[in-house]
């Protein structure tokens, strides 16, 4: 050992520093494959648009309650309930409420639960 | 007796050859990232401009206006709604999508099921092996007789639902 040469040391350890950098570099690299697949299919199985859709029609529903009362809007209601299980496979209720006084303004309570099997939803607003 | 000087050497080339390998073998198989289909990110996406696009046909042009899917539907313009839905989704920068093709149908609820009919006639390339990705659009439609939309009730004010098959032939 002692009469080997022993210059360029520096050089060798640098090579191993650079060897292990690399190292880890390509396993992020390597995990990031998967980070996109499982954003992306996060995204999609979160039904967001549904939802916000939902609520579209929900408040089309409260117009058309407002309009023709509960009776007749019962259709609109059914459609949406009975479209929702078939078409969305999502178990879907709404209802409304009388109007209430919220910080002075006259507004119903309007109840949403969505539960798709996979994300659960409630909410109640005022409209 | 063999000469052992060289041992150390021996035992650093052999260190070294390993990482090389370990190295080399890391980057070139990680440098090429697999983005199968199956990794749902080209789906995400289309999904998201399907949904975007039918929100956009969703809206009146002007307050208490009417929208232009509703339009469509009572006029019964499938094949206009799908060639909009179109070219709303080709609407963008860059090369024109000429591989996006779309299926409209309609679900709405008569007195005893749910019928869903489709509204654009069957596309002729459309294998049914496609990967789709399938948004859907609550519509309110008013009363009144419809004639393409067999057994609806026209009596009262229908909430339907609109559903657009869309894939990448």
């Amino acid at each position: 050992m002692a009469r080997m040469n022993e210059e360029g040391q520096w050089i060798v350890l640098m090579g191993l520093l650079v060897a292990v950098a690399l190292f880890f570099l390509a396993l992020i690299v390597n995990q990031s494959a998967l980070v996109g697949q499982t954003t992306a299919e996060g995204v999609l199985e979160f039904p967001k648009n549904d939802i916000r859709d939902l609520r579209g029609a929900i408040l089309g529903y409260v117009d058309a309650y407002e309009k023709y009362g509960s009776d007749k809007s019962k259709a609109i209601h059914d459609d949406i309930v009975e479209i929702s299980l078939e078409r969305k496979n999502a178990v879907v209720n709404f209802t409304v409420g009388e109007r209430r006084d919220v910080s002075g303004r006259e507004l119903r309570p309007v109840e949403i639960h969505y539960n798709n099997g996979v994300t659960e939803y409630d909410e109640t607003m005022y409209y | 007796m063999v000469n052992d000087t060289g041992q150390l050497y021996t035992m650093e080339g052999v260190a070294a050859g390993l990482i090389m390998l370990l190295t080399a073998y890391i980057v070139i198989s990680t440098t090429s990232i697999y983005t199968t289909g199956d990794t749902h990110i080209p789906d995400m996406q289309l999904e998201q401009l399907g949904s975007d696009v039918l929100a956009m046909m969703d809206t009146p042009d002007k307050e208490r206006g009417e929208n232009q899917l509703v339009g469509f539907i009572k006029n019964d313009q499938g094949d206009d709604l799908r060639d909009r839905f179109l070219d709303n989704c080709k609407m963008r920068a860059g090369d024109a999508d000429a591989d996006l093709r779309a299926q409209v149908y309609l679900s709405y609820r008569t007195s005893d099921s749910v019928n869903t009919i489709p509204l654009s006639p069957a596309d002729e390339s459309f294998t049914r092996r496609e990967n789709t990705v399938r948004v859907t659009r609550w519509v309110q439609l008013p009363s009144g007789s419809y004639s393409h939309i067999p057994n609806i009730e026209t009596s009262r004010p229908h909430a339907v639902l609109v559903e657009v098959l869309l894939w990448r032939a």
